[in-house]
């Protein structure tokens, strides 16, 4: 049986990329024969990303009011949830990730290997990918964080581009973090004993439109990270029936 | 104690009184949070009114002086109020989440049909 996957693209202010990222995917998708089915969660952008979608007939969830990536992910995995999907995918759109890696990513997760699959950058050879040094300091400060956590080393924390299985669908729909969702929800599963793996991929760097991350924010966003992480280690975790 | 503490604090008492009422009546608290507040503005009027009894008090406890005793009770209470809040707070911005959430999968669950 074929698994049912779903891409989530959270948007807010895309409208010069998102367009571009649903055609990219629906080509991948000609060309190889798959079935990638796509949901854009529309974060209330002041833009034309709702306009954009709908004219050009792109699934797309429209939030009434505007959550932050946390709960605009969240509500993808609960309409995958609803819909009954077997895998679901991260997907950003603003043309950074590329298509092309899906398979790599789901592939842990259809032969049962892994149940969450992040799409690392720090994992291979293939590292093209243009970030700052404070950047990739910050990261492995809270890849650091993580290990005291959880015993387990990841090495890309904040990738967005991830897959995970049904499962951990159910999970994510019940509860996701509002804030920082990339590191936590790491540090959760991992205390939720699901099985984490890493696969290289390449990120192209923005096409358009600015990140959501601004520099000024940097440190407290590494505190508050590294402060939730701690707040994991003491909490107790279950996995949900 | 001191005739301007005492008057300091019945006018406090009177004030917060006055205000809690003013809010209730405007509707914009539900009863059981004023209750808190008219306990307060109580607790400071018996203050100001009966002083021998709370000097009786603050000597027991061990303050200098009868202010140091309330500015410290109201740090406390102050306190565990601000930490009360952030625990509603975050109780509602939950809710308003799944709101969100619910309403946005419905609206488009209904453009689809």
């Amino acid at each position: 049986m074929k698994n049912k996957v779903l891409l989530i693209i959270p948007a807010y202010n895309e409208e010069a990329n998102i367009l571009n990222t649903y055609n990219n995917i629906m080509k991948y998708n000609k060309n190889n024969k798959e079935k990638l089915d796509v949901i854009v969660i529309n974060d209330c952008s002041t833009d034309r990303t709702s306009e954009i979608c709908h004219n050009n007939n792109i699934p797309v969830i429209d939030l009434i009011h505007n959550l932050g990536i946390g709960g605009a992910v969240q509500t993808g995995y609960k309409y995958a949830y609803k819909n009954g999907y077997d895998i679901a995918v991260q997907f950003d759109g603003d043309g950074q990730h590329n298509v092309n890696y899906v398979k790599n990513i789901i592939e842990p997760i259809k032969s049962k290997e892994a149940d969450f699959v992040i799409g690392s950058r720090f994992v291979s050879d293939i590292d093209t990918f243009k970030t700052s040094f404070a950047r990739r300091i910050g990261i492995r400060i809270i890849s650091f964080f993580l290990k005291i956590t959880t015993g387990y080393k990841i090495y890309d924390v904040t990738s967005g581009f991830r897959a995970c299985s049904k499962e951990i669908i159910k999970d994510f729909s019940i509860s996701y973090p509002p804030e920082y969702p990339e590191p936590v929800t790491n540090a959760e599963l991992l205390r939720k004993k699901f099985v984490i793996k890493e696969v290289p991929v390449e990120m192209q760097e923005r096409t358009a439109g600015v990140s959501s991350i601004g520099s000024w924010k940097n440190i407290y966003y590494m505190v508050n990270v590294c402060l939730s992480l701690l707040v994991i280690r003491i909490r107790r975790y279950k996995r949900c029936p | 104690m001191p005739l301007n503490l005492i008057i300091a604090l019945i006018t406090f008492s009177v004030v917060l009184f006055i205000i809690t009422t003013i809010i209730l009546k405007k509707g914009r608290m539900p009863e059981k949070y004023s209750l808190l507040w008219y306990f307060i503005s109580l607790v400071i009027f018996m203050v100001a009114v009966f002083p021998n009894t709370f000097a009786f008090i603050t000597e027991k406890a061990g303050f200098q002086t009868m202010s140091n005793m309330i500015i410290g009770i109201v740090l406390v209470l102050l306190t565990f109020l601000t930490m009360a809040l952030t625990i509603i707070v975050s109780g509602q911005k939950k809710k308003t989440t799944l709101l969100i959430q619910e309403i946005s999968l419905l609206k488009s669950e209904i453009k689809k049909k």
